[in-house]
């Protein structure tokens, strides 16, 4: 059990930064999501942590114990991949028992220790497999099994879902939240998928570019984006957001006219999410159609507003045609603004 | 593919096959069977010469081969089982030598004599150029990418050179007079013969075996461990295995199919030895299968060459190559069945 503490940590390339000054403290027992697109240095924070990586500046704090200098072995830590990384010459006990193997845990132990991970991921059955005979979601089961075995202090799983199937990886999902909440050891994930970041974290670290671009529990980074990347990274659909000015409290944009906003004059940007606006008979955008998409449980009107395609959702028997004009509600209350240029949330 | 289209496009390599290998084996075989001789008449030839009283006869009868129209030898080829393989193994003498425990008695008929040497060859070479091999390629995959190619390049130098030619610069180092012959007396103050000695030449010939060979295991593995699993070493890595133990739980059952592809190569090549007892000169103090074949094949001083017996001892030959590799075949056939 152990928090970890990453005080300006750097990985830098030559003239590249994969992780700019990362600073950050995690709790014992949490379970931290870091969330970004390809490239933005999630991975490479990750691997730091592992020591697979070396942090070319700031501190790597485990438990209390600055682990920059310590072997991967040494950090007591165990990782899954994104490519389940098992070893395919052995069978699936002798995958899970490999690091009770390596670390000369007493043989007596093994057996009881590997069935008991085997269970919890629900792989009794298939212990005497190769890798090469199992599915995709049973492989990462194996993975997953072969990090709990030995007890660590934390877990790292590095995008585990991502070669699973979309209806593997949302069962496989309930499980990786279920064993977290069994097992209750520090972890670390990462993932591209704000879905996954969402149902899976206590707090969600947002990154762009090597840098942290907010740090806060789920609904705090959903209902509060800190600018306009995290607005328009979380949430499917992602936040609308259009350009316009406000003068006397008055947002006006093409197709567009929002009054009562409490906001100095000037450009800015606003967003808004499409569950929270709703199509009315007379609202603060009218716009044309552009698309509707019939979700099940809703359907998803897209008009052109603002500049940009701008969607909301409506009751799921709601019809309309494209090129209709429909009018859409925008109370004051459920925008956010941000700064036009630098794309920082205003009025926090 | 279409049956016919299928035949058209292998026919032409099974034509080859037939006639360069197939063939010429079967005649191998039943050559080695036979026996071709020299039809020989015996003439008794009565020479009287006159004398005192009378004359003086002489009866005498003489062997000659028989000569047709031409004057050429004729020859008849005869069925003689096993003959030929007993003149080559002499069973008798060789369970006897057995049974006194006599080695050299063994050793002193040049089948055994070949095939000790070969088998000796063959069974020290191969480990020795899997773990150089490896080792190599297990090296230069660590070395910065930088230096990488003509490291590579320099590795690979001792495949390249012709055989012979490397037998011959390896001789030429160690002969009396070479500079490593006169650095070794140097060092250690006495007369050093390295082709005076059995055992020194042997040892000369497999060291130049392994250094000319082990850049292809080289190639092989080095080619390999760019497909090893990156994500299981890292795994491995953090589950805490060491160097030694990512190389033998991952990087080398990775590797498994091209150690045995290497292995078979080369049993197949190493039991064939032959430049280096040319090279080495060694025919006076050690000689393989390949070379006892060549000299039964070489006209002996009436001109005569034994090509039955040549024929038995290459049969022989291919009968220990086989027996070699009957546990690789064994080790590839189950992978192939457990992956199906």
């Amino acid at each position: 059990m152990a928090g970890i503490e990453l005080r300006d940590v750097s990985k830098r390339w030559g003239k590249f930064t994969g992780v700019d000054r990362f600073d950050l403290t995690i709790r014992d027992r949490e379970f931290l999501v870091l969330l970004g697109p390809s490239g933005c240095g999630k991975t490479t924070t990750m691997r730091m942590i592992a020591g697979l990586e070396e942090a070319t500046e700031g501190d790597i704090i485990i438990g209390g114990r600055r682990v920059n200098d310590l072997d991967p072995k040494d950090r007591d830590i165990a990782m899954v991949f994104q490519s389940y990384a098992l070893y395919p010459n052995m069978s699936v006990y002798e995958n899970i028992r490999f690091p009770l193997k390596i670390r000369k845990v007493p043989a007596a132990e093994h057996e009881a220790r590997v069935r008991r991970a085997a269970t919890m991921v629900e792989l009794t059955e298939f212990l005497d497999r190769r890798p090469s005979e199992l599915s995709g979601g049973q492989r990462q089961r194996v993975a997953l099994a072969r990090a709990i075995v030995r007890q660590p202090a934390v877990f790292l799983m590095d995008e585990p879902l991502s070669n699973l199937d979309a209806k593997l990886r949302v069962s496989t999902r309930a499980q990786i939240k279920n064993l977290s909440h069994e097992l209750k050891v520090t972890t670390i994930y990462v993932t591209h998928d704000q879905i996954e970041a969402m149902t899976l974290a206590d707090r969600v670290v947002v990154m762009k570019r090597g840098l942290i671009q907010q740090v806060g529990t789920p609904t705090e980074i959903y209902d509060r984006p800190a600018n306009t990347f995290v607005a328009s990274f979380i949430g499917n659909p992602a936040m609308n957001l259009m350009n316009g000015t406000i003068t006397d409290g008055v947002f006006q944009a093409d197709n567009v006219r929002i009054p009562g906003l409490d906001a100095i004059d000037g450009p800015v940007t606003l967003g808004f999410r499409a569950e929270d606006a709703a199509v009315a008979p007379v609202g603060q955008i009218a716009a044309p159609v552009y698309t509707m998409e019939l979700l099940g449980d809703a359907t998803m009107i897209t008009v052109r507003a603002g500049g940009a395609l701008v969607a909301v959702k409506a009751a799921k028997d709601f019809r309309v045609a494209i090129d209709d004009r429909v009018d859409i509600a925008v109370p004051p209350g459920i925008c956010h603004l941000f700064d036009s240029t630098t794309g920082e949330r205003l009025y926090a | 593919m279409r049956r016919s289209t299928f035949a058209w496009f292998v026919a032409p390599s099974v034509v080859m096959m037939l006639v360069f290998i197939a063939f010429p084996l079967m005649s191998v075989l039943v050559q080695s069977f036979s026996l071709t001789q020299p039809v020989v008449e015996s003439l008794t030839v009565e020479t009287c010469t006159p004398s005192f009283v009378g004359q003086n006869c002489i009866q005498e009868t003489r062997r000659q081969p028989v000569l047709d129209e031409n004057g050429a030898i004729v020859t008849e080829t005869r069925f003689v089982g096993l003959a030929n393989y007993a003149t080559l193994v002499e069973p008798g003498r060789a369970l006897a030598a057995l049974g006194n425990l006599n080695l050299n008695e063994l050793l002193s008929i040049d089948f055994w004599r070949a095939l000790r040497f070969t088998l000796t060859f063959t069974l020290i070479t191969l480990p020795l150029i899997l773990v150089v091999g490896l080792g190599l390629a297990l090296a230069v995959n660590n070395v910065t990418r930088a230096v990488r190619g003509p490291v590579i390049f320099v590795t690979l130098l001792p495949f390249i050179i012709t055989p012979v030619i490397g037998a011959l610069a390896i001789r030429w180092l160690f002969v009396s007079d070479g500079i490593l012959t006169r650095l070794m007396e140097h060092w250690s103050g006495q007369d050093i013969f390295m082709f005076a000695r059995s055992w020194t030449i042997e040892l000369l010939m497999m060291f130049y075996r392994v250094w000319h060979v082990a850049p292809f295991a080289f190639v092989i593995f080095y080619a390999g461990l760019q497909g090893v699993n990156q994500d299981a070493v890292e795994a491995a890595l953090i589950d805490g295995a060491s160097r030694l133990q990512r190389l033998r739980y991952i990087v080398i059952p990775h590797l498994m199919p091209l150690i045995v592809f290497v292995a078979l190569i080369h049993l197949m090549d190493a039991y064939r030895v032959f430049e280096e007892v040319i090279g080495f000169r060694s025919e006076a103090y050690v000689i393989s299968l390949q070379y006892l074949t060549y000299d039964l094949l070489m006209p002996d001083n009436t001109g005569n060459r034994a090509i039955n017996r040549a024929s038995a001892s290459s049969m022989l030959t291919m009968i220990g190559i086989v027996i070699l590799l009957i546990p690789l075949l064994r080790h590839t056939w189950r992978q192939h069945r457990g992956t199906r």
